[in-house]
């Protein structure tokens, strides 16, 4: 009978340890998914690069910095994917990203790309819907469905580059505004390993921009609107 | 198919997640509020003031860093909190 019970007791410990160790699994990731989205929102600080003067040694200095920033994070991946700094001192991230390189990454290469080579009025919407269009969608599929999270990260995406391209022509402005949309969306939703969905998501929609700018500009319409941050 | 969700488990304590966690906090959550007082007093400043709308696009995006910020740090700040707490 003594036995009994030191054994029911023994039992209720390991399911209690079990829970324990549940939760504090759990509210790891619970950090590790908020610390994540807050990551997204706040690149959007990068959009103060427009607003430093346009004076050839800022220009040369903030690129520079952009660079130096890029390349920083891209050194300390070389060294974890090799092994020479552990995957598990870095906080948030996931267990597909331990052999290849993480998102941040992506994200820094695609806005460094943004800035440097596109014109702002392409690249404002496309840093906007990686910034906050990519978490909301990931916390609405989370929440509600694939489905949901993707005709509502749509509308989001689509009032970025309306309000970005808001001076030009109606029909152009919703002309672009869906072609900019959906290609953010499906750079959202096309998973690669190799190439994550933080690239795609600015990438895709930025180049297919360029190539309708470019197009109608070779057909003598610069459809391109003023800017919208204007520089110091 | 990859499993979204799934994070690299930290060998360490909460102690070492809460540090790296604090760490970063601030200046996630300071700099694009920051960023968003610097658009909008340039478009008080050299827009609104002088009644020129070229300006209008700095103020857009300031209410969209700004909201969309405070959207997703409320919840980051609370799970900080209860992480402190554990």
């Amino acid at each position: 009978m003594r036995d009994m019970k030191k054994l029911t007791t023994a039992k209720q410990k390991i399911v209690h340890q079990q829970i324990e160790m549940k939760n504090k699994i759990g509210s790891i990731q619970f950090e590790a998914h908020w610390f994540r989205r807050v990551f997204h929102t706040f690149a959007a600080s990068f959009l103060i690069y427009y607003m430093l003067p346009d004076e050839p040694w800022i220009t040369t200095l903030k690129t520079g910095f952009a660079v130096g920033v890029v390349f920083f994070v891209f050194i300390l991946e070389y060294l974890r994917i090799k092994g020479k700094i552990r995957s598990s001192d870095f906080f948030g991230l996931r267990k597909y990203e331990e052999k290849r390189p993480a998102s941040y990454l992506y994200f820094g290469v695609a806005i460094l790309i943004l800035l440097v080579f596109f014109p702002q009025q392409i690249a404002i919407p496309c840093i906007l819907c990686a910034c906050f269009s990519d978490p909301i969608i990931g916390e609405i599929r989370h929440r509600y469905g694939k489905k949901e999270a993707y005709i509502i990260g749509f509308l989001i995406c689509m009032f970025f580059f309306l309000i970005t391209w808001h001076t030009v022509d109606m029909s152009i402005m919703f002309f672009v505004s869906i072609f900019g949309a959906s290609a953010a969306v499906i750079g959202e939703a096309k998973k690669f390993w190799l190439i994550d969905d933080d690239f795609m998501i600015q990438i895709l929609p930025a180049v297919i921009l360029l190539i309708l700018w470019q197009g109608f500009l070779f057909g003598g319409i610069n459809i391109l609107p003023a800017e919208l941050i204007l520089p110091i | 198919m990859r499993k979204e969700t799934e994070y690299l488990k930290k060998e360490g304590t909460n102690k070492k997640l809460l540090r790296a966690e604090l760490l970063f906090a601030p200046p996630l959550i300071i700099a694009p509020v920051l960023v968003s007082v610097f658009f909008i007093n340039d478009w008080f400043v050299r827009g609104f003031s002088t009644g020129i709308s070229d300006y209008n696009g700095e103020i857009l995006l300031a209410i969209i860093i700004l909201s969309g910020n405070i959207l997703f740090d409320i919840p980051f700040i609370k799970s900080l909190k209860t992480l402190s707490r554990k």
